[in-house]
């Protein structure tokens, strides 16, 4: 069987050798808790502060507006819960968001709904963008915090993040924004998108799992989630991650420093895979083709196929893609993004999400192109026969 | 030489596990799929859906195999062609067999696409019955055995079908778990709930998925086959044919449920030898073998699973329907449930009973009465 290929950058991405290396000491003799006075814990304190200074130049922000958190499930739910239970006290009484945000906002925005706010979902567009008209009608002064992903990271739909930050401080909300997905793929800045809180997530940029970080504003403040010692300043106590930590600011930095040289050629990847999927097979349809997408998804389905079929195929063939959407079972679920934003039921069962990344080549975008068509007409052979 | 590739379907019981781990002996390219049939959680996008510890299971042997395992969302075809008709069934005051038409549609029909998707020739379960040369026989485990359950697959399918454990017994099936090391699952307590039926209540699956005013779980009367009316019930969908729990107490001899009449609601009762039935009508009739018996041949029949096996004689066909009279008078015909015709170890066919007749009518007649249940 031809080398395996792995299009699911946007499920995880393999840990960098320049990370990996920069971690290794804190694995090793620089083990200290940097919560310590002594040199051991000097020592981890330094890099645990020069990590935080260089993500937060990384981000356009300053070292004082990053926490450093488990990753971008824990960055959205201290956002929304933090936001919502501080500012509730304030005579705050709703959360908006939109029907396509990822799992944990809808979750922890459903969270603070059990406790009492009022859940505001916003209207989205055909490519999941937020209409404007919606956004004017829900973002009111009531509203203890709006939160926006920056990129899907089903459908790669790149939302206009400067402009509703902007519209949302106007009237005095709190915004946020998922920038898990949009970091290291477009550009992200805190120095030019005037976003209260960001998240932002480790794995998906060649750090490890478990590691995350939120940005908060100077003078924006949430509640915490957990409590104990002072590290983070309190929001996030507990002992930091330090390896991890370093990790990610090394990812970060380097997803800054290679996005102008990298990313082109990431896009460039995609159009030509989507180009050929479509010459291939003129029924396919290409989600969010219309909006501005970030440079490394595709989201793709072909009539009279289901997306479970087709993984399961993709995958005896050594192609790894995903639906977009697993179930903590793994099982394949049809999407509530493909239908927050209208796709027939027929053509969201038939999603596959290809994520290009930096495991991605010319071969084997090739090797896709000439696979995926194949398998296609296999199964509308077998569903042929099935009805 | 490429390994020949079959897809076991793994519950995460013993049985299938099993099942998976022979076949890895015998040198099958082996594929494990766990089919999430249901969620027990809140359907809301939002929420986490229900990770069920048996899928874990399955994906912890799978691994311990070294084999692939995949979890395949099959919820709204189970939904229609098995829980709906669950339902259904029993609005219309009959006791249905929701793994029977799992077996059929679920099992070996959607999950064979699923098969072939995969390029497996072969498909497996933890099943103990035999396939062999394309027929379906009785597993070697007489207690065990689960051809009563496995009638309505396509005839096409058998020859593709693997199930090796149905040449195994039950603690055979324990002692080899323990063998290869699958602790997870050798020492697993047999399940005899329907899987879908938390709690083995089947009126809680009822009430959630019935308008709230239905019939099948509002008051009626029970009556004796005369027609006195001598109490009354909370409803017929938690009556079965033969069953006595939830009956009113009082008569010299045990008193069973003898039919159920979804038209006036009733629950008619009467003691046991109205439950014995010298006929029996089924419908959905499907042959498994070539050689498919005709009006006039004498074969083996069970009403149920477990039962023992009785001799019949098939005295009609009218397309999908069958007649067949009994040499003895069998009790407890419940329509819903499955009529199976076996000669010897072979499974013949199967069909869904519509109606018992009671003994002492007379055989192939259409009289009205006395049909058990309409």
């Amino acid at each position: 069987m031809p080398a395996p290929v792995y299009l699911d950058h946007a499920a995880t991405t393999p840990v960098r050798a320049e990370v990996l290396a920069a971690m290794e000491p804190f694995y090793g003799p620089k083990f200290g808790n940097p919560s310590s006075m002594h040199r051991w814990g000097r020592e981890a304190r330094a890099s645990l502060d020069e990590a935080r200074e260089r993500l937060a130049a990384a981000l356009g922000a300053s070292s004082d507006e990053i926490v450093f958190t488990s990753g971008g499930t824990e960055c959205d739910n201290l956002a929304i819960l933090g936001s919502w239970r501080l500012l509730r006290e304030k005579g705050k009484r709703a959360v908006v968001t939109t029907p396509i945000e990822h799992k944990a906002i809808l979750a922890a925005t459903h969270q603070a709904h059990h406790e009492g706010a009022e859940e505001r979902l916003l209207a989205v567009d055909g490519s999941g963008v937020v209409r404007d008209e919606s956004f004017d009608a829900l973002v009111r002064d009531d509203v203890a915090i709006c939160s926006v992903m920056w990129v899907n990271n089903e459908i790669g739909t790149v939302q206009p993040i400067k402009k509703l930050a902007e519209r949302a401080k106007s009237r005095g909300v709190l915004f946020h924004t998922d920038a898990v997905q949009a970091f290291g793929h477009i550009p992200v800045s805190a120095k030019t998108t005037p976003v209260d809180i960001l998240s932002l997530s480790g794995h998906k940029i060649g750090a490890p799992k478990g590691i995350g970080a939120i940005y908060i504003r100077r003078g924006t403040f949430v509640e915490p989630l957990q409590f104990g010692g002072a590290q983070n300043r309190g929001v996030r106590p507990g002992t930091e991650n330090v390896a991890a930590a370093v990790g990610l600011a090394r990812a970060a930095e380097l997803a800054v420093e290679e996005l102008d040289t990298e990313m082109p050629k990431i896009r460039a990847m995609r159009d030509e895979l989507q180009r050929e999927l479509e010459a291939r097979i003129p029924d396919a349809v290409v989600h969010a083709s219309a909006a501005q997408r970030a440079p490394h998804i595709l989201n793709i389905s072909v009539p009279g196929t289901d997306s479970e079929s087709m993984l399961l195929a993709l995958d005896m063939s050594g192609v790894a893609c995903s639906s977009g959407s697993a179930c903590q079972s793994g099982s394949v679920d049809p999407s509530h993004v493909l239908e927050a934003i209208g796709v027939p039921r027929e053509l969201a069962i038939a999603a596959v999400r290809m994520s290009l990344g930096s495991l991605t080549t010319p071969a084997c975008v090739e090797r896709v192109v000439q696979l995926f068509p194949a398998l296609i007409s296999k199964a509308r052979r077998l569903s042929g026969v099935a009805s | 030489m490429t390994r020949e590739r079959v897809l076991v379907a793994m519950s995460g019981g013993v049985d299938s596990s099993v099942a998976a781990a022979l076949l890895v002996e015998q040198g099958y390219d082996v594929i494990g799929a766990t089919m999430k049939l249901f969620c027990y959680g809140d359907s809301v996008p939002d929420r986490p859906c229900c990770s069920l510890d048996s899928i874990d299971d399955a994906r912890r042997v799978c691994e311990r195999l070294g084999i692939p395992h995949y979890v395949l969302n099959m919820e709204d075809a189970f939904g229609r062609d098995v829980l709906q008709n669950f339902v259904d069934e029993y609005a219309r005051g009959r006791t249905p067999i929701p793994c029977v038409r799992c077996n059929s549609f679920t099992k070996f029909r959607d999950l064979l696409h699923k098969a072939d998707a995969l390029d497996a020739q072969w498909i497996a379960t933890g099943h103990y019955a035999r396939a062999e040369n394309g027929e379906l026989k009785r597993g070697q485990d007489p207690a065990k055995d689960q051809s009563y359950f496995l009638w309505g697959i396509d005839r096409s399918v058998v020859a593709r079908m693997l199930l090796p454990v149905g040449a195994l017994t039950k603690s055979e099936t324990r002692a080899r778990a323990r063998a290869l090391g699958l602790t997870v699952v050798a020492e697993k307590p047999e399940s005899q709930d329907i899987c879908f039926v938390p709690g083995g209540d089947h009126t809680v699956v009822l009430a959630k998925h019935l308008p709230a005013a239905d019939a099948a779980l509002s008051r009626g009367p029970i009556v004796l086959s005369d027609g006195r009316r001598v109490g009354e019930h909370e409803g017929f969908a938690r009556f079965t044919i033969g069953q006595r729990r939830g009956l009113p107490g009082g008569y010299a001899q045990p008193m069973f449920v003898v039919a159920i009449r979804p038209a006036d609601r009733a629950v008619v009762i009467g003691p046991r030898d109205e439950l014995l039935g010298s006929g029996i009508v089924a419908r959905e009739m499907n042959w498994l073998v070539a050689d498919a018996p005709e009006v006039g041949a004498a074969v083996e029949v069970q009403v149920r699973h477990h039962a023992a096996p009785a001799r019949a004689e098939i005295v009609r066909i009218e397309g999908d329907e069958i007649e067949l009279a009994l040499d003895e008078p069998v009790s407890a015909i419940s329509p819903g449930q499955s009529l199976v015709i076996y000669r010897g170890e072979r499974v013949l066919g199967g069909g869904v009973i519509e109606a018992g007749r009671a003994a002492g009518a007379e055989r192939g007649t259409r009289a009205r009465l006395p049909i058990f249940a309409a």
